[in-house]
């Protein structure tokens, strides 16, 4: 219980530093004091241009932090699976991939990204599922056949993006992700299907709970094991689905959080999934605020950054299984 | 509840269960037993309702069971399997809640109820003291009785044991089968359950229920239907039956 309140402490503070590090760090550099008071004037063109450019990208970083990390936690209950994630098993790029073909062959269409998006992982996640059924979801045939979807999806964006040239697609935000040139319009988009989908997360806990028990015995209680299991893997989509739409694919997240969430605050759902929503947002700015500080005027990807921790963080996971 | 000429095939070549009618009578304990492989399982998947028959009706309180919705069901039998995962970083206590589940809908609980029945349920299985304890921590016996206690917060009149002996040593064995008498005497629950152990099933039912490839053989009372010549029949193994002050009627095998 103590440590559960310290993790809750400790992580909120850390996002609030990284917020205001964030905010304050880069090619416009501000003190401490300096951005608090010009954060109530009128007329200052740095803090405008702070407005502008750094805070749609981060509170974007932020949603797509939780989004992502609470989708991992609700793959990894549905599939009864620790190695699921999002980005890993091709949700991420099957929407990402649908996405890139309804705007490049009906662009008027443009506003209903979001759907598409659910629709394309929605279609990943049920290939996953549907190919690692019979062999009772096992957590690395599971992974097997979520990379080879992932691949899948991934090849058909590139080959696509080579393709249409001549469509005038701007496919750079579709393959990684990319955080720069984020606008107040985006924010709203990710926060509000974010927020939609994070307390829909936060509605199902007890039904996540419910399905560590093996599904016979679920159903021996009266659960509705396969309906619960098609709604929590459709708000996991959904997470996922919208961070696609926004900040593009970037894996590992939903791996790397709950697994570190799940030893700070344990396994009850009630507890894990707004911690997994804090400590995702928290990691995720951080990894694009040294991204775009450690190597400036270069910039690192946050996704790129989480793929080289995150590789080595699953072979440590495969060699615990 | 009854069984009327239920027929159950998984791969639809062969009948795991093949035109098998019988009655549970309630308020009693009945033992279903008989060599590996002769459908005992698959009789009592039927009666819980985990599968369905191929054809064939199985009803309880005459009506069938299809006609029951899942949770309305789960308050009426309550099963608990051979073996279970244990999941991590989990109570007693919380296992034993989950059990609470068809007494919840999604607006209205009772937690004033929810507190006794699951009380109830850890005081009988003897796991008070250890309410706050991890899953993981328990030996098996403690484990198989915590299955239990999650299957009796459910508060159903009929409760199903599908082989709870098989991975215990002789000591927790015993203690389970105690617990089940106790249940069914006390409580008033119907036991439903599959033994190998054919003394523990002789001395535990009120009625039996021996199979042989997919089909009953014999049904009654121990005393009446377990003879040498039917031992012989369905297991295979030559047996004499002794009378004792203390057991009663116990078999010993004598070669095959």
């Amino acid at each position: 219980m103590r440590k559960r309140i310290a993790s809750y402490v400790i992580v909120s503070l850390l996002l609030v530093v990284t917020i205001v590090y964030s905010a304050t760090t880069g090619s416009i550099k501000m003190g401490f004091f300096e951005f608090f008071g010009a954060l109530f004037e009128q007329d200052n063109s740095q803090i405008e241009a702070i407005r502008d450019l750094r805070f749609p990208r981060m509170i974007v970083a932020i949603f797509a932090g939780a989004a992502l990390s609470v989708s991992g936690v609700l793959l990894q209950s549905v599939m009864r699976n620790p190695l699921a994630d999002a980005g890993i098993i091709g949700i991420s790029s099957g929407a990402a991939f649908v996405q890139l073909f309804i705007i490049s062959f009906f662009p008027a269409l443009f506003f209903m990204t979001p759907l598409f998006a659910f629709m394309g992982g929605a279609f990943a996640c049920f290939l996953v599922f549907a190919l690692s059924w019979k062999s009772g979801l096992s957590p690395l045939k599971l992974i097997l056949v979520g990379i080879a979807i992932n691949a899948m999806f991934t090849g058909l964006t590139e080959a696509f993006i080579s393709f249409g040239g001549s469509l005038n697609v701007s496919a750079s935000s579709v393959i990684g992700s990319n955080l720069t040139m984020r606008t107040w319009s985006d924010v709203s988009t990710i926060a509000t299907y974010g927020t939609i989908g994070l307390v829909l997360a936060f509605a199902l806990y007890s039904w996540c709970n419910l399905l560590v028990l093996q599904d016979k015995t679920a159903k021996s209680i009266g659960f509705h094991v396969a309906r619960a299991r098609l709604l929590i893997a459709a708000v996991a989509v959904l997470l996922a689905a919208i961070s696609v739409v926004v900040a593009g694919v970037i894996s590992f997240v939903g791996l790397l959080v709950p697994h570190i969430a799940r030893r700070l605050v344990g396994y009850d759902h009630k507890v894990l999934i707004p911690f997994t929503a804090l400590l995702g947002a928290l990691i995720i700015l951080l990894a694009d605020t040294l991204g775009r500080t450690i190597v400036a005027p270069l910039e690192i990807p946050a996704s790129t950054l989480m793929a080289i921790i995150g590789g080595p963080f699953l072979i440590f996971l495969l060699r615990k299984e | 509840m009854e069984m009327k000429r239920i027929i159950v095939s998984h791969d639809n070549i062969t009948n795991h269960l093949d035109d098998v009618s019988t009655s549970i009578s309630k308020g009693k304990v009945t033992t279903i037993i008989g060599p590996n492989g002769c459908g005992k399982s698959t009789l009592l998947s039927v009666l819980s309702r985990s599968n369905m028959p191929t054809s064939g009706t199985a009803s309880l309180e005459n009506r069938d069971l299809v006609m029951f919705k899942p949770k309305e069901f789960a308050k009426k039998l309550a099963i608990v399997y051979q073996q279970n995962e244990v999941p991590k970083d989990l109570t007693i206590e919380k296992l034993v809640s989950f059990g609470r589940l068809p007494h919840k809908t999604l607006l209205q609980r009772n937690q004033e109820e929810d507190r006794k029945a699951i009380d109830w349920a850890l005081s009988v299985t003897n796991l008070t003291d250890k309410r706050h304890n991890d899953l993981e921590a328990l030996s098996g016996g403690e484990r198989q009785r915590v299955w239990i206690a999650m299957a009796l917060a459910q508060q159903s009149e009929i409760l199903c044991l599908d082989e709870p002996t098989t991975y215990l040593d002789i000591y927790y064995q015993i203690e389970l089968l105690e617990l089940v008498k106790s249940l069914n005497e006390d409580y008033g629950l119907t036991i439903v359950m599959v033994l190998h152990d054919i003394n523990q099933a002789i001395r535990y039912s009120d009625e039996i229920i021996m199979m042989k490839n997919g089909r009953i053989i014999a049904e009654g009372p121990p005393r009446e239907i377990i003879t040498k010549d039917i031992i012989k029949e369905v297991y295979g193994v030559n047996a004499i039956f002794k009378e004792d002050d203390e057991l009663g009627l116990y078999m010993m095998s004598l070669g095959i």
